[in-house]
């Protein structure tokens, strides 16, 4: 019987350029925030490099989020960060409908459990409004409970915020890089930086592949950010990996709520999401823990337990529905509760760290943020008008397993097609892990978790390997 | 829209051996649905011997087993068909996701016979890192029945259930070493036999009464499993880890268009004549209750005909029933409905969740009406009789555990 290693089913992506190259923008790490920089860079002129250390995108940070499309409305005010986040915000909308990306406004409710919560909600909404965002409400027990009428009755307020909304956090990423390839920019997968020199006009960056040369380099490394730092000299972060862990409940419960159910934040709890999410699962989390460990998100059965808790108390109908799903996301926070946004002119060198929770909104605004703090000019470059072909795999736009001439159903628990497989397995950027190919199709994310269709996905990997 | 007689949505053992009684009956316009390309259901990828007896009185592998009823749904031109996953029930209409579009179709009868499938880890809640290399049974007897691979070399199998023995034999088969058999109760879950025999001749640890306190690797690897007793850890090393049993009916799609659902049972409200609440659906076979063995699915399935037929014939006959309630100590239990249409001796045959002494009590309109000591384990089956009190329409039936 031939033996078959389920975690080695992609082979090692190479990268399609000479040593000698020299580009004018190297991003390393192609998390969220490098995905965005390399398409902000790339569709403006810069001759661009995306470099990661793994074989995809998306293999830290940005894996593992609750995959909502913030207003900024509770983001700390005058910062970056609401700036990214609004300038984000409004990019995203801006180019959703060309690339078939799904955009749920589900609009998200502050809900308070308690006289002391209900206190700080005024607070909140100042800041929210301080914070431009103007669409905000504050509602009562009655109009909660009418808008959610499954959420348990002991909600006493709310803040109904209504620009929240629900997007696909790994597609959207995913476009990006193909716009930015579109653009003329080059992919870097299984390069991981090993070191760096700066000879006063150009960086060689050694990686665990090839040399690459760049005048400037962009680090976006997330949770590896103060490590490649160094490279250039000096050390101004630490990064502390935060945790969070999260439970996904099946697509049957998709109905108990509307909207994005947010906690009021006080001192002692953070207290806990209750989300859908774009693909018709309610999704429940995260935690806050900081660790060391850059690479370990262990789930731990007391936490899960005590989170499952918290949200039968929410939301008591959850009971009746299956749990499909528990993973630990990280973060990358920094010592610091803030961006870590900071250019070293003299050394050709933009640091992008520290973004620890608001990066899936923030990337597409911070991404323009870069660019102009990098304030140097390139010769737009002329962009092929082939369309960029995104797979939707949102439940609220058309889904493959709806049309016809997929072949068959592989994935039942989420119905994802065998065209589908396919089409993440050859397209451009396609899949090169099998997280990978579960966030482009979602293959064995539901009930089941694969026993049904695990071995003949692995196998499908296996053939198409050779 | 496509209109037919009976439909059957699952072509495993009950809903073929359904097909073929009522085909033997006489009926001709039958269509079987099934989401795989293959018809056989689950024994498809149970590669050991220990089917057939029953049915057809030869010792038969599972594959060999699906084999057999296929041929002889064939032989009687049933028509099934093939890559049709049902994706929604809307009223009285089936929409299925086929290559050729969605199709839907309305029958007079249809008949949910969707099977069961094992809990994987998540819903488990056990510590420890996220691997390919954690999977189920299922999953490990597609790799090695259906597409000749083995995923690892030394694997932990977690459960105690018959299937937990099944998926070492599929591991033995595939050269696999298994490290251990860890049982979290103090007992097997199944004939304790079982326990003596894998230890005796395969040499195989079943250990019970652990706690697995947590899967530990790198890189998605996995490399080992911790299990503790009595405040001791253990670390056993191994490069996979398969979760066995705790079946549960596929029931996703029932729970969003069946107005009442059996949150117990995890699936549709059944009476003895395995009439649902809708009058025109029926289920039969382990989407009732999560998983009993092929040949009780294919009996259930050969007496759910002459009620097919009957309500086919009394257009007039309207079903009547009476919910049975039970408390979550009860891990499953069928029939959930009393049917007045059709008198039965036993009320409801059912399992307990956890090893119980004791006595069942069921009471109507909260007054008692029966009970019965019991001494009984997670895979006993607890047939309470029907009794002769009167049961009417507007009644409440509840049934409840007392230790």
């Amino acid at each position: 019987m031939k033996q078959i290693d389920l975690n080695n089913l992609f082979p090692k992506k190479t990268a399609d350029f000479n040593e000698d190259e020299i580009f004018d923008i190297a991003v390393i790490g192609a998390g969220v925030v490098g995905c965005g920089i390399f398409k902000e860079f790339c569709e403006n002129g810069a001759k661009t490099v995306l470099i990661e250390k793994e074989n995809d995108i998306l293999e830290g940070a940005s894996k593992g989020n609750s995959a909502i499309l913030h207003t900024g409305f509770d983001a700390p005010p005058d910062s970056l960060e609401l700036d990214c986040v609004k300038r984000g915000y409004a990019e995203y909308i801006k180019i959703k409908e060309k690339l078939n990306l799904p955009f749920l406004n589900t609009k998200a409710l502050v809900v308070a459990w308690s006289d002391e919560q209900v206190e700080k909600l005024d607070a909140i909404l100042k800041k929210g409004l301080n914070n431009g965002v103007k669409e905000l409400e504050l509602i009562d027990n009655k109009e909660v409970l009418k808008r959610e009428p499954n959420l348990s009755s002991e909600a006493k307020a709310a803040i109904l915020v209504h620009g929240e909304s629900l997007i696909d956090p790994w597609n959207s990423p995913l476009a990006y890089v193909k716009l930015g390839l579109q653009a003329g920019g080059k992919l870097a997968f299984s390069h991981e930086v090993k070191d760096g020199h700066f000879n006063g006009d150009c960086w060689e960056i050694k990686t665990s592949q090839k040399t690459i040369k760049a005048k400037t380099v962009i680090n976006a490394a997330g949770l590896y950010g103060d490590i490649v730092d160094s490279i250039k000299g000096s050390k101004d972060f630490k990064i502390i990996p935060r945790k969070g862990q999260f439970i996904i409940f099946d697509k049957s419960a998709y109905e108990l709520i509307n909207s994005i159910i947010l906690p009021v934040p006080t001192k002692i709890t953070k207290g806990v999401v209750i989300t859908k999410t774009a693909f018709g699962n309610i999704l429940v989390g995260p935690t806050a823990e900081d660790q060391e460990s850059r690479t370990s998100s262990i789930t731990k059965a007391e936490t899960l337990k005590q989170l499952q808790q918290k949200a039968y108390e929410l939301l008591p109908s959850l009971k009746n529905h299956d749990i499909v799903a528990t993973f630990a996301g990280l973060r990358p926070a920094s010592d610091k509760n803030h961006y870590r946004v900071k250019i070293n002119d003299d050394k050709n060198w933009i640091t992008v760290g520290g973004i620890r929770s608001t990066g899936l909104t923030s990337s597409l605004g911070l991404a323009k943020y870069v660019f102009e703090l990098n304030a140097r000019k390139y010769k737009k470059p002329k962009v092929k008008s082939s369309p960029i072909y995104i797979q939707n795999i949102s439940e609220f736009k058309e889904r493959d397993y709806k049309s016809s001439d997929y072949k068959k159903i592989i994935c039942h628990c989420e119905c994802v097609t065998q065209r589908e497989i396919e089409n993440a397995l050859t397209s451009e950027v396609g899949a090169g892990t099998i997280g990978g190919l579960k966030r482009r199709t979602r293959v064995t994310m539901g009930r089941c978790q694969g026993f049904n269709c695990q071995a003949a996905i692995s196998n499908i990997c296996e053939k198409s390997k050779s | 829209m496509n209109k037919i007689q009976i439909a059957i949505v699952g072509a495993g053992p009950a809903g073929l051996s359904l097909a073929i009684e009522l085909s033997n009956m006489g009926y001709e316009d039958i269509v079987v649905f099934d989401r795989e390309d293959e018809a056989g259901g689950t024994p498809r990828h149970c590669g050991h011997l220990g089917f057939g007896i029953f049915e057809f009185y030869r010792l038969l592998s599972g594959p060999d087993y699906a084999k057999k009823l296929v041929s002889i749904a064939k032989d009687k031109n049933i028509d099934i068909k093939l890559t049709h996953t049902l994706v929604d029930i809307e009223k009285n209409t089936l929409v299925f996701s086929t290559n050729d579009g969605i199709q839907k179709y309305v029958a007079k009868k249809t008949v949910l016979a969707l099977g069961a499938r094992e809990t994987p880890r998540p819903p488990r809640f056990i510590s420890g890192i996220r691997s390919p290399n954690i999977i189920t049974t299922g999953a490990l007897q597609r790799f090695i029945y259906m597409h000749d691979t083995a995923p690892f070399k030394n694997a932990v199998i977690i459960g105690s259930e018959v299937v937990s023995f099944s998926a070492l034999m599929s591991a033995k088969h595939a050269g696999i070493k298994i490290k251990a058999l860890i049982e979290e109760e103090k007992n097997i879950n199944s004939f304790s036999i079982l326990k003596p025999l894998s230890e005796l001749f395969l040499r195989i640890p079943v250990k019970v009464g652990y706690e697995i306190k947590s899967i530990n690797g790198e890189n998605k690897q996995v490399q080992s499993v911790t299990i503790s007793k009595d405040g001791i850890d253990e670390t056993i090393e191994c490069d996979g880890v398969i979760f066995s049993g705790k079946f549960t009916p596929e029931s996703s799609v029932l729970k969003k268009s069946f107005k009442d659902f059996n949150y117990v049972n995890n699936s549709v409200f059944v009476s003895s004549a395995f009439q649902t609440t809708n009058k025109n659906f029926f289920a039969v076979g382990n989407v009732l209750r999560g998983a009993l063995t092929a040949f009780k699915c294919y009996f259930e399935g050969k007496k759910l005909a002459k009620y097919i037929d009957d309500s086919l014939k009394h257009e007039k006959l309207r079903p009547l029933h009476v919910k049975i309630a039970c408390d979550d100590t009860i891990q499953w239990y069928y029939p959930s409905m009393v049917d007045l249409n059709y008198p039965s001796k036993t009320l409801t045959t059912l399992r307990v969740k956890k090893k119980t002494i004791g006595k069942i009590i069921v009471s109507v309109n909260n007054i008692d009406v029966y009970e019965k000591q019991i001494n009984a384990k997670t895979y006993t089956n607890i047939k309470i009789p029907r009794g002769n009190y009167p049961v009417s329409k507007n009644d409440t039936i509840k049934i409840r555990l007392e230790n």
